[in-house]
């Protein structure tokens, strides 16, 4: 079996058993997720979690799976790159299991923010390694994961339309080993960061 | 009292006070850091400068917190306590060494006349050391508390200080219609302001309080500070629009209580404090402008009865601005301040204080700074001080902090490079370069001191901790 497949597998079975595990969430812990994402959250992610410096990722319409994971990570500190480490694991420290659903859930119920214009020749670049991959250096389809319309499924972020800045961000500290993602870890190993930067480009535009 | 008395003690006072303490208060709490659990860049581009979530954090009443809480509720759930279970405190240690380029006299008289200096270059250590209790106080209510040991004054006194409380205000439930209502109770004006335009966080946010500084300052550039008391409400819509109306009146640290005309200027009754801003940010960026000003009626004191009768009348108006960039690895900050103030000076006119009943006094500072993934930066300041010439209020034949045309008017640069090993360590080299002090660039005190004569290096090891 070749690299590739091997990943592919992987990440089903992780969207999978993430999927079944979002929970059930009562009106109470809804009421108060929506007030800390208005009080606390949307200081940095935006109101709605549609944020406006690149530094704060787009949470408006994330995958709830994805969303609780994350949190959870930090919460435990086993996400560790720099920005989590300075903003998020303080934020999340006092989180508990059912504020974390609820706000997942909270977030992955807005609306996401429209896509945001860049240079055509990096978003045409982008789209052939989305769409595509990079077949020479056997880096696969990131629509493959991540869904054609890049809305993500499961632990597999949504990746449209968030700023091209954190995508960049993400990759280069994945790439680092700084941010633990056992299937990315794989992907973006021979990523330049040219190629991520089109890639990113594309992503925020949709 | 005769004139030559009047102006003898209020050259003295304005010696005593340009000498002992007129550096810029500006600190960053580490006890917020671990309040919060995040580090000082989430809300430092580089201490004290705030960045957005800095303001965030400042105006929702600095209870942001994630920490285990001690927690009191009664039996309907309402909760009568939730405090931190550390207590919000930290520390600030200033060491610097400050050396002009020409030493001022020595303040023994007869040396004096003969043109015998100090010793110039002198190191304080510390030239501040700071005990802060900085953090929430309940749910809602937080404060920024701040006591200071000065080194050259040898004392410990209570520096800036702000109690506030703050309230979101959901909106038809809307979430991108959010306003926070909120209280502030603070000692300095502006020192409850959230951006760095304004002059109790601004630049330079460090200093000499050795060097001589010019004589003349507007009452809101920090001529009021701690030795008021303000109770203000403010509002904060949509991450945008800030407003906030506020009363000051007289709170005079140590001398005689109740307050009587031996202390020095005090606060006359309610004097009011305005705050109109907005704030817009994109991608890296966040541009603020702003207005602000304080009517404030002064007594002069200093001299038997002025405390009675008469005010003088201080009417600042002013205009900020603040521009930032902020990324991982470049930080680039521009503001700046202009403050007209017309100044009514009944009083000091009636007792032999002023030399004119109406005078203006305008300021201007302008200030950029840039640092390189928060480790190293430099900035450039200008300041612009132009008003009437008084000469009661601005004697000749004063050494170092006379003027001998009565002007006092001053301007010059400031020069800065930053070294940070850590996020709440900086080591600073600054210059301050006068090209006009007091009203002349030669002999502008009357005795033959020139302006280039106060150029400042000033080095600083600044801990936070």
């Amino acid at each position: 079996m070749n690299k590739t497949a091997s990943q592919l597998i992987v990440l089903g079975a992780l969207a999978c058993s993430t999927q079944l595990a979002v929970a059930d969430v009562s009106d109470s812990d809804k009421k108060a997720a929506a007030k800390m994402a208005t009080e606390v959250c949307a200081s940095c992610h935006g109101p709605a979690g549609r944020s406006t410096a690149p530094t704060f990722p787009m949470l408006a319409a994330q995958q709830p799976a994805y969303l609780e994971t994350q949190l959870k990570a930090f919460r435990d500190q086993t996400r560790g790159d720099p920005d989590a480490i300075a903003y998020m694991w303080g934020m999340a420290s006092q989180l508990n299991d059912d504020t974390i659903v609820a706000l997942a859930d909270y977030f992955g119920k807005q609306t996401p923010a429209p896509g945001r214009a860049g240079s055509a020749a990096a978003i045409t670049a982008g789209k052939q390694i989305f769409q595509q991959g990079v077949p020479s250096l056997q880096i696969p389809a990131c629509e493959t994961c991540h869904g054609k319309d890049a809305a993500g499924i499961g632990a597999i972020p949504r990746l449209a339309g968030q700023h091209a800045g954190y995508l960049l961000k993400q990759m280069l500290v994945i790439q680092n080993v700084l941010r633990t993602a056992p299937v990315m870890h794989g992907v973006v190993k021979d990523l330049s960061r040219q190629q991520m930067e089109a890639v990113a480009a594309y992503l925020a535009s949709l | 009292m005769n004139v030559p008395v009047v102006r003898s003690l209020v050259g003295g006072a304005l010696a005593s006070i340009v000498l002992l303490g007129l550096a810029a208060p500006a600190w960053a709490v580490p006890s917020y850091a671990r309040q919060t659990g995040m580090a000082c860049s989430t809300c430092h581009t580089v201490f004290p400068e705030l960045t957005p979530f800095g303001r965030e954090f400042k105006l929702n009443g600095y209870v942001l917190d994630n920490m285990k809480q001690i927690r009191g509720i009664t039996i309907e759930r309402q909760e009568t306590l939730s405090l931190n279970s550390i207590p919000p405190i930290s520390a600030m240690l200033q060491v610097s060494y400050t050396h002009t380029q020409m030493a001022v006299p020595d303040s023994v008289a007869a040396n004096a006349a003969n043109g015998a200096l100090a010793r110039d270059g002198d190191l304080l250590f510390p030239q501040q050391a700071s005990l802060f209790y900085a953090g929430k106080i309940a749910d809602g209510l937080g404060a920024f508390l701040q006591l200071t040991y000065d080194g050259a004054a040898d004392h410990f006194g209570f520096d800036n200080t702000d109690v506030r409380f703050a309230h979101h205000l959901a909106l038809s439930g809307a979430s991108d219609n959010d306003l926070i209502l909120g209280l502030t109770l603070n000692n300095n004006p502006t020192v409850q302001d959230a951006w760095n335009s304004t002059p109790a966080w601004g630049f330079p946010f460090a200093g000499s309080n050795v060097a001589p500084t010019p004589a003349a300052a507007t009452q809101i550039d920090g001529t009021i500070g701690q030795n008021a008391g303000g109770l203000g409400g403010y509002l904060w819509w949509n991450h945008s629009i800030y407003a906030e109306l506020s009363a000051y009146t007289a709170s005079k640290v140590g001398g005689s209580h109740p307050l009587d005309s031996s202390q020095g200027p005090a606060l006359h009754g309610l004097n009011p404090y305005w705050r109109l801003g907005w704030e817009t940010r994109w991608d890296q960026n966040a541009l603020f402008l702003g207005t602000y000003g304080i009517e404030a009626h002064i007594q002069p004191g200093g001299v038997a009865g002025t405390l009675g009768g008469e005010t003088d009348k201080y009417t600042d108006y002013a205009v900020d601005g603040q521009y930032q960039y902020i990324t991982d690895d470049h930080i680039l900050t521009v503001l700046g301040t202009y403050i007209h103030e017309k100044q009514r000076l009944d009083a000091s006119s009636q007792f032999g204080l002023s030399q004119n009943v109406d005078d203006t006094l305008n300021t201007m500072k302008l200030a950029a700074n840039y640092y390189y993934r928060r480790e190293i930066g430099g900035a450039v300041g200008f300041f612009n001080t132009i008003g009437t010439a008084d000469n009661l209020l601005y004697p000749a034949g004063v050494p170092v902090t006379g003027s001998s045309s009565g002007a006092p008017n001053s301007r010059g640069f400031i020069f800065e490079v930053n070294y940070l090993p850590f996020l709440n360590v900086k080591l600073q080299l600054q210059y301050v370069k006068y090209l006009k002090f007091n009203g002349a660039t030669t002999d502008y005190d009357g005795v033959g001191r020139r302006a280039a004569d106060n150029n400042t290096v000033y080095l600083l090891g600044w801990f936070n901790f």
